[in-house]
């Protein structure tokens, strides 16, 4: 038996799979629609107007480099910084926003079709989503993988990535069922 | 008993991915439903000329070719729709519109209007497969029915009379406009309003 605490390899793998999956479908998303990405900035008012394109641009650029380091294991410390970057500033942002009052205005996360609003939920999520950056950073104990752990580290991550899109949803439709509450 | 735990360990990640593409599927068609039943009308801005007045004449060339006569009577009814290529709702609404435009030719004319640079506006139309609708560039038009918000969308029957208007975001918004014009009523917002005040009388 394994001493308490320490972490099986596939799980750190796992993770680096699951947040690789999130950022690059996250930017694939802000990119086919980067006017809409731009407008959701301004919304955010937390920069001056000319500057929202350069911050769409950067967020979108930063994503993809996270995305991408997180994947190879030489560059995965590097890609955890990345991440952990991205996430503290998109969430910051949030919780300025959700401070303010300023509820009702698209989060700017892409998605299918956009429309998502902010919410603590959000900030929830991404807590979750930096928590599982800090997993990929943990050195786990050594153990020789074989094709099942390849196999859990691949369909877990899809597994993983199910549940993220089916929350945003239910994010994105929350805000709707109240309205028509009324 | 390896084999089988691993054959069992397999069978489940199917059916947990199964599962998953189930719950996402579900919490995207709850997510339409919430959106196409919210009662919601286009909102009605209450200036430029009012719902049953006649439009303002003018004849505006198309960025196509030809020219749009606006406010004239003719054989089809006319839905301008003001719009501007950075935009986002606007272009949200473009395929919907293309397709009521269709389904509705036979009495309904759809028109796009905007003001500004022409060849941004040309390019703009190219690259959203719009060409094939008037495209009208004039500052007057918007200034006559006192255009402030975009997207906004002007019906017109066939006599150049406003029969509805207002800023529209969703295919309910658009459709509502169709429906006060059935109903002979300026906005949803009045027809509701009116309802309701007769609730109170009766």
């Amino acid at each position: 038996m394994a001493p308490p605490l320490t972490l099986d390899p596939t799980l750190p793998h796992l993770c680096a799979a699951l947040l690789a999956m999130v950022f690059l479908a996250g930017a694939w998303q802000k990119l086919r629609d980067v006017a809409a990405l731009v407008m959701a900035i301004e919304q955010y008012r937390l920069l001056p107007a000319p500057l929202a394109a350069v911050a769409a641009w950067a967020l979108v650029a930063g994503e993809v480099l996270a995305g991408v380091l997180l994947l190879p294991l030489a560059t995965r410390q590097l890609g955890v910084v990345m991440a952990e970057v991205v996430l503290l500033v998109v969430t910051a942002a949030v919780a300025i926003n959700l401070l303010r009052g300023r509820r009702a205005i698209d989060c700017g996360c892409g998605g299918p079709e956009g429309g998502q609003h902010l919410s603590w939920a959000l900030v929830l999520r991404n807590g979750f989503l930096g928590l599982a950056a800090l997993v990929v950073a943990c050195a786990p104990t050594a153990r020789e993988l074989v094709w099942l752990d390849r196999l859990t580290v691949l369909v877990g991550a899809l597994a993983l990535y199910g549940v993220y899109v089916a929350a945003n949803q239910l994010m994105t439709n929350h805000p709707r069922l109240l309205k028509l509450k009324g | 008993m390896t084999d089988a735990l691993v054959v069992s360990n397999l069978l489940l990640w199917v059916v947990v991915l199964a599962l998953l593409i189930a719950v996402f599927a579900l919490a995207r068609q709850i997510g339409i439903l919430y959106e196409r039943v919210a009662p919601m009308g286009a909102l009605m801005i209450d200036s430029g000329p009012k719902v049953g007045d006649a439009a303002p004449r003018l004849d505006v060339p198309s960025l196509h070719g030809g020219t749009v006569a606006i406010g004239a009577s003719g054989e089809r009814s006319q839905l301008l729709f003001f719009l501007s290529p950075t935009c986002p709702v606007c272009k949200k609404l473009l395929p919907i519109l293309q397709s009521i435009a269709t389904a509705e030719a036979s009495w309904l004319r759809l028109v796009f209007a905007s003001d500004g640079e022409a060849s941004e506006h040309a390019e703009f139309a190219r690259r959203v497969g719009i060409e094939s609708f008037p495209y009208l560039l004039s500052t007057e038009l918007g200034m006559s029915f006192r255009i402030g918000k975009l997207p906004y969308a002007v019906l017109l029957d066939e006599h150049g009379r406003v029969r509805a208007k207002g800023l529209v975001n969703s295919r309910e918004q658009l459709e509502s406009l169709f429906t006060a014009k059935e109903m002979n009523v300026a906005s949803v917002q009045a027809f509701i309003g009116g309802n309701a005040e007769q609730g109170i009388q009766s």
